[in-house]
């Protein structure tokens, strides 16, 4: 230990420091307890009378709910009639999307045509269309399934083109000087370097549809959670409406963690 | 095979960028060229590959490809352009999709990875790859087509020196072996001196052809120590050709405003 | 007091109170601009509730929904609208009590009326016996409307579930679906199906009064004014019945041959309904519901109502309508179960 010598005459301190921060980390098994502290919270709140339990119905009450939903055999049919919906409306939408978005991603005209196409309707607020959709569609499935399909459609176009864009110019030279086809430069090229983008708008055109679907089911649905949900908030039934909430919730939940294991299985490579 | 550019000329939207280019470059030989910034070497050597289209002139192949050739007239790029969701060898297989059966496939990629030293890293992903081995790859992907002629832009500038020299020594073997046809693009004077059979430099913008000059000695003995001397003439001669044409380039960047870039 | 906020109000108010003048009380009245309610608009406009010393504050709503949860919360002292299971389920919480009536389906006065798309006309949907096997367009389960076709399908034995129920959220859906056939049928109050019917977009095929006469809707307040303000309801009561009786001179007389008829004191009504419901005359007249005279109840429509609600799992099962009527206020209820 030679080296940290000082000449006594010297002031001498300690370099201060001024780093960290600014680096939030998820810590771990804090967000359980967190939450079921929160949930006894409020059914403790809800059982010494400080709310009332028509305005916010306890955790208990909302189990219950669920759970009675779920022995009637009601809970599977609005979740199939749901689920049916979002998923054939998603799927439509995002086909259509990834199509066009495609078609704005390689060809001029598409791009021409397509950008204020989308800048044009994206904003339309697709709740206020669905009286259109019922004279277009009818009050059946399709109507319900456009309205979904539309929601999904718009977020999926702009992030394929956006995604395609994004893809470097010189790896589609590269594919050229390699004498790869059109074909094979939009399908080895252009499409797994736009997956990252698209799925970024699977996870917008997911939330969106979940979101839609309780409008969508405003309309001449007998069953589905969106319109259990409606339909308790009529008939005040508060601890369905948030039995139906709570569904909803876990719905999107599974949803993001089912393209979230997508994001790690085909991006693995990032 | 022999590539011949003749009276090749390009503009951008009217920015001028290359005037009068006639150049053979013989089969066998390796071509380098060097030029200030923005003269036009990168344009050149996309029209060379059919990349893009001359505004004049023409560019023509002579002769008939080796053996086994996949794609004639192939790049080694400066940012080397792999498929970041491709491995490897996926990525040197890409070029062999559209012709080779599965099985061939297989061999000519391991071949490829073999001679350039890869196969341990078949599986391995760019970004797991440093700068040195991903340019490793993209000369692979080159060779495992089995070029007619090379065209490298800048293939070691995006790399540090010292990789620079490791690969430089390696591949000079390799190309040498082959003996593909290469135009081969630098800013570096001792690597042109270094590799190439004839060093062409071009004028700044519009990019004509300054001078031609060959490289009297054999590849191989370009670094030894009694050959010093002559390669630093050559060296000074090129500097003052190149030196003469980034000073007044510099100079009329100054006094006029410069189109941007892309 | 379990609501902490309102305690607090209650407190800052009790602060307050000395900074109050005394003589009005003031009181909210939670409204929907519907002809229905208009005994609540001409005792305010004629003065009743000022004779009664209540000073009142109207507040609008565009829903029966809020209506009814504005009174429970004490947002809200008086409401008027018409019954659903959601407001039963609500009113089966104990925060407010039903003291009158509303209006009422009553033989000879034309309200709520069958109305069939021409499609399902043209193909024999001709009377409401002809419901089973139709659509019905209403707003949502649990609606004034299910409840009419549930006691339709009840009064003429069929099974409620061949009748293809469309829950459409608003009327304005509703007449969209009729008109373009999506629906077979809806039901909705007299001015809008006879004006869909004068244009050509349906035919009327019944009256719900000429089939399941019930009580429609009610007046109905919180449950703490029943039990903390008394006089107040009183004079409340007292101002609104003032009023529907002169409403029901008005717009409830029928003559020798059972038609309706309206005379001057109707004209002479038509501007201050007109003031709040921003309805054209002719619209009034059709719309004008059977109101009675005195806001008296007919109590086992209300008990028939909630046990029909309760069968469909509707309303649940602790509700009972003994809790949330107060017959106390008015004299005459009828049809009062033993
Ligand atoms: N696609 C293009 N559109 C318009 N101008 C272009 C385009 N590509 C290149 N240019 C311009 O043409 C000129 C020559 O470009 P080029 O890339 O061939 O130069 P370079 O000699 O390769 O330069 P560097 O040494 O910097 O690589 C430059 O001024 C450049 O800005
Ligand atoms: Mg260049």
């Amino acid at each position: 230990m030679a080296e940290p010598a000082h000449r006594a005459d010297e002031p001498v301190r300690e370099v201060p420091f001024r780093g960290g921060g600014f680096a939030p980390r998820r810590l771990r098994h804090l967000a359980p307890p967190f939450f079921l502290l929160l949930l006894l919270l409020w059914e403790g709140a809800s059982r010494a009378g400080l709310v009332s339990p028509l305005a916010l119905p306890p955790p208990s009450s909302i189990l219950t709910a669920l759970s009675d939903l779920a022995a009637s055999g009601d809970l599977r049919r609005h979740l199939e009639a749901s689920l049916y919906r979002l998923v054939a409306g998603w799927i439509l939408g995002t086909s259509a999307g990834l199509l066009l978005g495609l078609l704005i991603g390689i060809s001029s005209l598409g791009r021409t045509l397509g950008i204020p196409l989308v800048a044009a309707l994206f904003p339309i607020p697709k709740i206020a269309m669905l009286p259109l959709f019922i004279l277009w569609f009818g009050i059946g499935e399709p109507s319900k399934l456009a309205t979904i399909a539309l929601g999904a459609f718009f977020p999926t176009v702009i992030n394929a083109y956006a995604g395609i864009d994004n893809v470097p110019r010189s790896l589609v030279r590269m594919g050229q000087s390699f004498g790869l086809s059109h074909r094979a430069i939009v399908f080895e090229i252009l499409l797994p370097g736009a997956l990252p983008g698209i799925l970024a708008g699977a996870r917008i055109s997911s939330s969106i549809a979940l979101v839609l679907l309780v409008a969508a089911e405003m309309i001449g649905a007998q069953y589905g959670i969106g319109a259990l949900v409606l339909q308790a908030g009529n008939l005040m039934r508060t601890d369905q409406l948030m039995a139906g909430v709570v569904v909803l919730s876990l719905l999107g939940l599974t949803i993001s963690a089912l393209i979230g294991l997508a994001e790690r299985r085909l991006l693995a490579w990032r | 095979m022999q590539l011949l550019f003749e009276e090749v000329g390009h503009a951008f939207d009217g920015l001028r960028v290359l005037e009068g280019i006639s150049l053979s470059v013989a089969a066998g030989e390796t071509l380098a060229i060097l030029g200030p910034s923005g003269c036009g070497k990168s344009t050149l050597l996309a029209i060379a590959g059919g990349l893009l289209r001359p505004a004049r002139g023409r560019v023509r192949l002579a002769g008939t490809p080796p053996a086994g050739c996949l794609n004639p007239l192939t790049y080694v790029f400066q940012d080397f352009a792999l498929l970041p969701w491709r491995t490897v060898a996926g990525n040197v297989a890409l070029a062999l999709e559209a012709t080779l059966d599965r099985r061939a496939r297989r061999e000519r990629v391991a071949e490829v990875l073999r001679r350039t030293g890869l196969s341990d890293f078949a599986a391995a992903y760019p970004r797991q790859l440093s700068g040195g081995m991903k340019q490793r790859v993209g000369i692979a992907r080159a060779l495992a087509v089995r070029p007619a002629v090379l065209l490298m832009d800048e293939p070691l500038s995006a790399l540090d020196a010292q990789t620079r020299e490791l690969l430089l020594e390696e591949f000079l073997t390799l190309w040498r072996e082959a003996r593909t046809t290469t135009l081969y693009v630098t800013h570096n004077l001792d690597e042109a001196l270094r590799i190439a059979d004839r060093i062409c430099v071009l004028s700044r913008r519009p990019g004509r052809i300054r001078g031609l000059l060959e490289v009297p000695l054999p590849v191989a003995e370009r670094t030894a120590p009694e050959n010093a001397a002559r390669i630093g003439e050559l060296r000074a001669e090129l500097w003052r050709m190149i030196a003469e044409e980034v000073r007044a380039a510099d100079r009329e960047l100054a006094s006029a405003r410069e189109p941007v870039d892309g | 007091m379990r609501n902490p906020f309102r305690a607090t109000v209650v407190a800052l108010f009790l602060a307050a109170w000395p900074l109050l003048p005394v003589q009005a009380q003031k009181i909210t009245i939670a409204a929907l601009t519907f002809v229905s309610s208009s005994p609540l608009f001409i005792a305010q406009d004629k003065g009743y509730y000022a004779e009664e010393g209540l000073e009142v504050e109207f507040s609008f709503f565009r829903a029966a929904q809020p209506v009814a949860v504005a009174i429970a919360s004490g947002d809200a002292d008086f409401g008027v609208t018409a019954f659903t299971a959601g407001f039963y389920n609500l009113a089966g919480q104990g925060a407010l009590k039903v003291i009158g009536a509303q209006s009422r389906e009553e033989p000879g006065f034309d309200f709520s009326g069958y109305l069939v798309s021409n499609q399902a006309y043209a193909a024999g949907f001709t009377s409401p016996e002809k419901f089973p096997g139709r659509s019905l367009g209403m707003t949502q389960y649990g609606s004034s409307f299910h409840l009419m076709i549930g006691m339709l399908a009840d009064e003429l034995g069929f099974p409620l579930s061949e009748v293809k129920l469309v829950p459409l959220q608003s009327v304005p859906n509703m007449i969209a679906a009729v008109k373009s056939g999506q629906v077979d049928s809806i039901i909705l109050p007299a001015h809008i199906v006879k004006a869909l019917e004068a244009k050509g977009n349906g035919r009327i095929v019944g009256w719900v009064h000429q089939y399941t006469p019930y009580q429609l809707g009610g007046l109905f307040t919180s449950t703490r004014n029943v039990t903390e303000r008394r006089e107040v309801v009183e004079k409340f009561v007292r101002a609104y019945q003032r009023a529907a009786t002169e409403y029901h001179e008005a717009f409830n007389r029928l003559d020798a041959d059972g038609r309706r008829v309206f005379g001057e004191k109707a004209e002479a009504l038509l501007p201050i309904i007109q003031k709040y419901t921003k309805a054209k005359p002719q619209s009034i007249y059709n719309g004008a519901p059977y109101i009675d005279p005195l806001g008296r109840l007919d109590v086992g429509s209300v008990y028939a109502q909630i046990a029909w609600f309760k069968e469909n799992g509707l309303v649940d099962e602790k509700v009972d309508p003994a809790e949330i009527l107060d017959l106390s206020f008015i004299e005459g209820h009828f049809n009062i179960p033993e």
